[in-house]
C-alpha cells in the first residue's frame, strides 16, 4: 500500500480538551467505517485549526477564519466526500463570522467542529469571542453560536459537546457525521474543549455544562422549545449540551448541483461536449 | 403634429465606409435599444461593429449613452469621433459634444422645446422632431421615440427602409406581437415623417464582408472560454465589471454538470474556490480592483499551497469605490505584487474578445500545470465594450490538467508526497476520493508530505520549488504580439484595451509617414524580458500606453530590460478608453520635440 501522510504529533499542552476532540473525532468515523481516502478535514488556524494534521485522511489547512468557505468548495466540487471543517471560536465567531452565518445559510453538508475555549491560545491568552467578562480586561459579553444557529431558520443540525464528556461527545459527532453524509444539511458541533494553559474552566464547565440529551422532556425538533429552553439554561448560568436542534431544510448540494458525478470526476473533455458548446456559439450572433 | 426640420449644412451624400453613432439620454429612455438594432443592421451590411456603453453606476436615470461603430475593417474601438449624435434632451448634446465630428448629424427629441442656439455651431446638422411627444401621443408610451429615431436615422444613413423592419422583427420576435407591433407602428412614424421632412439621405453606408463574424465582450468571451475548457466550478460576488461573467454563466454552467455560486464576499469566493480546486474542480473568480483587495491573502494561500486557480480581474477605475464603471488599468501593481510573502503567480493580459475565450482557457491550464494561481487580467473597456470578431474556433482548445494523478500511478508508488521535489519542480496532485493519494495541503510552510515545517533547509528547497515555477512557466506564456514594419525606429507598448486605438494611431502615424512598430504584452508577469529586450533593441524610443497615472507597466518594464532610458510613458486616467488620435498626437509631439521624426 502506498505510504502516504505521515501522522504529526498534536502540538497541544498536555491535558487541552483538543486530545478529546481527536479521540471522539477519530472513534466517530472509525465506528462509522467512513474510508481514510473519502475523508477531507479542513483546518482552521489556531491550536485547535491543526487537528487534520493528527488524522490520517485527505487534510487541507485553510487561512484564518475561512475554513467553511474552504469546506464548502470541497462539498459542492465532490459531495461524495466526508467534509469535516474543525477549528477554534476565534477563527470560527471572531474573524470568520461572516461565513459562519452565511455557511448556515447556505447549508452545504458538512459537518462543522468548533472546538471553543474562550481564548486566543497559540498567541498566548487574548479573550476570543466566548471569553467572559473579566478574562483578561474583557469586558464584553460572550458571543453564544448555538442561540446564534437557533436563530437562522434553516439550520438543520445543532448540537453542543464538551470534552469531559466522551461519551456523549462521540455520539454527537457520529450523529453529525451521518446527518451530513445524508446530504441533509450543516451539521454543527460546538465542542467545549478547554485551554488548560490560558484559561482552565474543566471545573467551571463541569458544573455549568448542562445534558439536554438526559433531560425525557426536551425534544430537539422544536426550534421554539430549543431556544426557549437554552435561553433559560443560559440566564440560570448553565451551558446547554447534547444535540440541541435537528430540522429539515434542503441542503446546498440539493438545490445546486445537477449533475450526479461530482464536478471533480466529470469527463471534461472537449469532443465529449462539442455539440453542446457548439450549440452556445449560437448565442454570440 | 411635427415640427419643421431645421437643417443647416449643405446637403452632401457620400459613401463612408466607417460610421459612428452616439445615442444619448437619460438611463430608461432606450437608448441602448438603438445601439442593439444598429448592431443588427451592421451586421446585415456585412460591416465590423464595435460599440461601447456609458452609464452610471445607478439603476435607472441619470445621463446614459451608447456607442456604436460599422466599419468595414477591423475595429477594435471606437474610433476618433462620433458622426451621429441621436439626443433625447439637451444634456446628451451636452455630453457628447465632446466626442463629435467636426460635421456632424445631431438628430434632436424636441419634445420639450428646441435645441439651444449655442449647440447649433457651424458645419452641425440639426434635425429636430419632438419623438416623445410623437411617441406619446400616438403609441402611448414615450419609449417608443427610440423607434422612431431610429427610422429617422435609417433614411439619414440611407438604409432601405425593409432592412430596418427586418431587424425590428428579429429583436422583436421573442418578445411579444404587442410589442413588435407597437415597434412597427413607431417606424413607420419616422419614416412618415422623414418622408414630410427630409429631402435625401445624408450617407450611404459601404458593405462589408464580415456577416458571419460574432459579436463578443470580453466577459462573454471569458466566460465561454472558462465553460469549454472544462471549467464547471464559478463563483462570485458582485461587482462591476466583473458581474457579467457571472450572469453569463448563471444559465449555462449548470446543463454541464456545473456550478455558478454566489457567496457572501470576495474572501469567501477566493477560499471556495481554493476548496473546490484542492478537490479536483477546474476553478475560475471573477472580480475587480476591490474584490482582489479582499482576495489578496487567499491568493497567496493558493500560491503557498499550489492550488490552481485563476481569478479573472476586471479593472475599474480606483481606489477605493473609484469610479465602478469606467475604464482603468491602474491594477497593475495590484495582479503582480499583492499578497504578503513571496510566491509565484502568472498574470496573462488579452487585448480583444477573442484572446478572451482563448487566453482564458490557457489560464486554466497554466493554473493546473504549474499548480499556482493565475490572474486573467481585463480592464473594463475590454469586460464590456462588443467587438466582431471571427467565431471561436472551438477545435484550437486544448485541456491539460498537468501533474494530476489518477489511483492507479497512486498504486504504484511506495510513498506518495504531494509537495515532493522534482526536477520541474512541480509534484504530483492527487485529490480526494483517491485512494492512496491522503495528504495534507497546507499554507504553512510544510515537508514534502505537507506536515507543517520550519526546517532551514526544506524551507530554502521548498521556496526555490515553488518559486522555480516562475521560470519554467515562461517557455508556455502567451508570447507578445508585435505589429508595424521592422525598419521602424518608434515603438509602443500596451496592453489590454489599448490594442484597438494603438492599432489605429499606428495607421494615422503611417499616414504622416511616421512608422511605428507595436509590442502587445500579452504576459504581464512573470516579465518576458528576452521578447521585449528584442523589440525594444530594434527602436530609439518606446512608448508604453496604458490607462493609468503612474506608468505602472511602464515602471515595471524599466527593471527587466536594458536602456530603460528608451521608455517612455503615454498615461491616460479620466475613466475613459484612449482615441487614437490621443494615442497618435502624444507620439507626434513627443517626436517633434525631440526631431527625430
Amino acid at each position: 500500500m502506498t505510504k502516504t501522510v505521515p501522522i504529526s504529533t498534536p502540538i497541544w499542552c498536555p491535558g487541552c480538551g483538543d486530545f478529546g476532540v481527536l479521540a471522539s473525532l477519530k472513534k466517530a468515523l472509525a465506528e462509522l467505517s467512513i474510508k481514510p481516502k473519502d475523508t477531507v478535514v479542513v483546518g482552521g488556524i489556531g491550536c485547535s485549526g491543526s487537528i487534520h494534521n493528527n488524522l490520517e485522511c485527505y487534510g487541507i489547512h485553510s487561512l484564518h477564519g475561512r475554513l467553511l468557505p474552504t469546506a464548502t468548495g470541497v462539498k459542492l466540487a465532490n459531495p461524495n466526500l466526508t467534509v469535516i471543517a474543525a477549528g477554534g471560536d476565534g477563527d470560527g465567531y471572531a474573524i470568520g463570522a461572516g461565513h459562519f452565518i452565511h455557511a448556515m445559510k447556505k447549508n452545504p453538508s458538512i459537518v462543522y467542529i468548533v472546538m471553543q475555549n474562550g481564548t486566543y491560545g497559540l498567541t498566548k491568552g487574548q479573550p476570543s469571542p466566548t471569553a467572559v467578562p473579566g478574562y483578561e480586561g474583557n469586558v464584553e459579553p460572550p458571543f453564544d453560536a448555538v442561540m446564534t444557529a437557533l436563530s437562522i431558520q434553516n439550520t438543520t443540525f445543532i448540537a453542543r459537546g464538551f470534552t469531559g464528556n466522551q461519551a456523549q461527545l462521540t455520539g454527537l459527532l457520529k450523529k453529525g457525521i451521518e446527518h451530513a453524509n445524508a446530504l441533509r444539511g450543516f451539521a454543527f458541533v460546538e465542542i467545549l474543549s478547554p485551554c488548560v494553559t490560558y484559561n482552565d474552566t474543566y471545573k467551571e464547565w463541569r458544573e455549568q455544562a448542562y445534558n439536554l440529551d438526559a433531560e425525557s422532556s426536551y425534544s430537539s425538533k422544536s426550534r421554539v422549545a430549543a431556544f426557549s429552553r437554552c435561553s433559560e439554561l443560559l440566564a440560570g448560568g448553565k451551558i446547554p449540551t447534547g444535540l440541541i436542534f435537528t430540522g429539515e431544510s434542503k441542503s446546498l448540494e440539493t438545490n445546486t448541483l445537477t449533475s450526479p458525478a461530482p464536478m471533480a470526476l466529470q469527463d471534461l473533455r472537449l469532443e465529449t461536449n462539442l455539440p453542446k458548446y457548439e450549440e452556445l456559439l449560437k448565442d454570440f450572433r | 403634429m411635427a415640427t419643421k426640420l431645421e437643417q443647416e449644412s449643405e446637403l452632401q451624400s457620400a459613401v463612408k465606409n466607417d460610421i459612428t453613432i452616439m445615442i444619448g439620454g437619460q438611463g430608461g429612455d432606450g437608448t441602448l435599444t438603438v445601439v442593439n438594432l444598429l448592431g443588427r443592421v451592421f451586421r446585415d451590411l456585412g460591416l465590423n461593429i464595435y460599440d461601447a456603453r456609458n452609464v452610471l453606476s445607478r439603476i435607472r436615470g441619470g445621463p446614459a449613452d451608447g456607442v456604436i461603430r460599422g466599419s468595414t475593417r477591423d475595429i477594435y474601438c471606437i474610433g476618433d469621433s462620433v458622426d451621429i449624435l441621436v439626443a433625447f434632451d439637451e444634456e446628451a448634446v451636452q455630453a457628447g459634444l465632446l466626442e463629435l465630428s467636426e460635421t456632424p448629424i445631431i438628430i434632436f427629441d424636441s419634445s420639450k422645446g428646441q435645441l439651444s442656439e449655442k449647440f447649433k455651431k457651424p458645419g452641425f446638422s440639426v434635425y429636430q422632431a419632438p419623438l416623445g411627444n410623437m411617441a406619446a401621443s400616438e403609441l402611448r408610451r414615450n419609449i417608443f421615440k427610440n423607434t422612431i429615431a431610429f427610422a429617422i436615422l435609417g433614411r439619414l444613413i440611407g438604409l432601405e427602409d425593409a432592412l430596418l423592419i427586418k431587424v425590428l422583427n428579429s429583436r422583436y420576435a421573442r418578445r411579444g406581437k404587442e410589442a413588435l407591433d407597437s415597434n412597427l407602428k413607431a417606424l413607420q412614424m419616422g419614416f412618415e415623417f422623414a418622408t414630410k421632412n427630409i429631402p435625401g439621405s445624408r450617407y450611404s453606408l459601404a458593405h462589408g464582408d464580415n456577416s458571419q463574424r460574432i459579436l463578443s465582450t470580453g466577459n462573454e468571451a471569458a466566460a465561454f472560454g472558462f465553460l469549454v475548457s472544462g471549467g464547471r466550478f464559478f463563483i462570485g460576488y458582485p461587482i462591476t465589471p466583473a458581474t457579467d461573467i457571472m450572469e453569463w454563466l448563471t444559465p449555462r454552467l449548470p446543463k454541464f454538470g456545473g456550478v455558478v455560486k454566489q457567496a457572501e464576499d470576495e474572501l469567501a469566493v477566493i477560499n471556495m474556490g481554493i476548496g473546490a480546486a484542492y478537490a479536483g474542480a477546474r476553478v475560475m473568480v471573477a472580480t475587480s480592483g476591490p474584490g482582489q483587495s479582499l482576495m489578496t491573502e487567499g491568493v497567496g494561500h493558493a500560491g503557498e499551497a499550489e492550488v490552481p486557480i485563476v481569478v479573472a480581474q476586471c479593472q475599474r477605475v480606483g481606489p477605493s469605490t473609484g469610479e465602478p464603471t469606467k475604464n482603468e488599468q491602474s491594477d497593475v501593481n495590484h495582479v503582480v505584487y499583492s499578497s504578503h510573502g513571496e510566491f509565484p503567480r502568472l498574470v496573462v493580459a488579452p487585448g480583444t474578445a477573442d484572446e478572451c475565450f482563448f487566453m482564458t482557457s490557457e489560464a486554466m491550464n497554466l493554473a493546473e500545470k504549474y499548480q499556482l494561481p493565475v490572474f486573467l487580467l481585463l480592464d473594463q473597456a475590454l469586460c464590456q465594450n462588443s467587438a466582431s470578431i471571427e467565431p471561436f474556433d472551438l477545435s484550437k482548445i486544448i485541456i491539460d490538467r498537468g501533474k494530476l494523478v489518477n489511483e492507479e500511478q497512486l498504486g504504484k508508488l511506495s510513498a506518495y508526497k504531494r509537495y515532493e521535489f522534482t526536477e520541474d519542480g512541480i509534484s504530483f496532485r492527487s485529490i480526494p476520493s483517491q485512494e492512496g493519494g491522503e495528504s495534507q495541503v497546507t499554507g504553512n510552510e510544510h515537508n514534502e508530505f505537507g506536515s507543517v515545517s520550519t526546517d532551514k533547509t526544506n524551507r530554502l528547497r521548498m521556496m526555490r520549488k515553488r518559486m522555480m515555477k516562475l521560470e519554467l512557466a515562461k517557455k508556455d506564456l502567451p508570447k507578445g504580439r508585435t505589429f508595424g514594419p521592422k525598419s521602424a525606429k518608434i515603438g509602443i507598448i500596451g496592453f489590454g484595451s489599448t490594442y484597438g486605438p494603438i492599432i489605429e494611431a499606428m495607421q494615422q502615424l503611417a499616414e504622416k509617414s511616421i512608422d511605428v512598430r507595436f509590442h502587445q504584452i500579452r504576459t504581464i508577469w512573470p516579465i518576458l524580458e528576452d521578447d521585449l529586450q528584442e523589440f525594444v533593441d530594434q527602436l530609439d524610443y518606446v512608448f508604453v500606453v496604458e490607462n493609468n497615472y503612474q506608468g505602472q507597466l511602464a515602471t515595471l518594464i524599466k527593471n527587466y530590460i536594458n536602456h530603460p532610458e528608451k521608455i517612455q510613458s503615454i498615461t491616460k486616467f479620466d475613466g475613459s478608453s484612449f482615441k487614437p488620435k490621443e494615442v497618435a498626437g502624444s507620439i507626434l509631439s513627443s517626436i517633434s520635440s525631440k526631431a527625430i521624426a
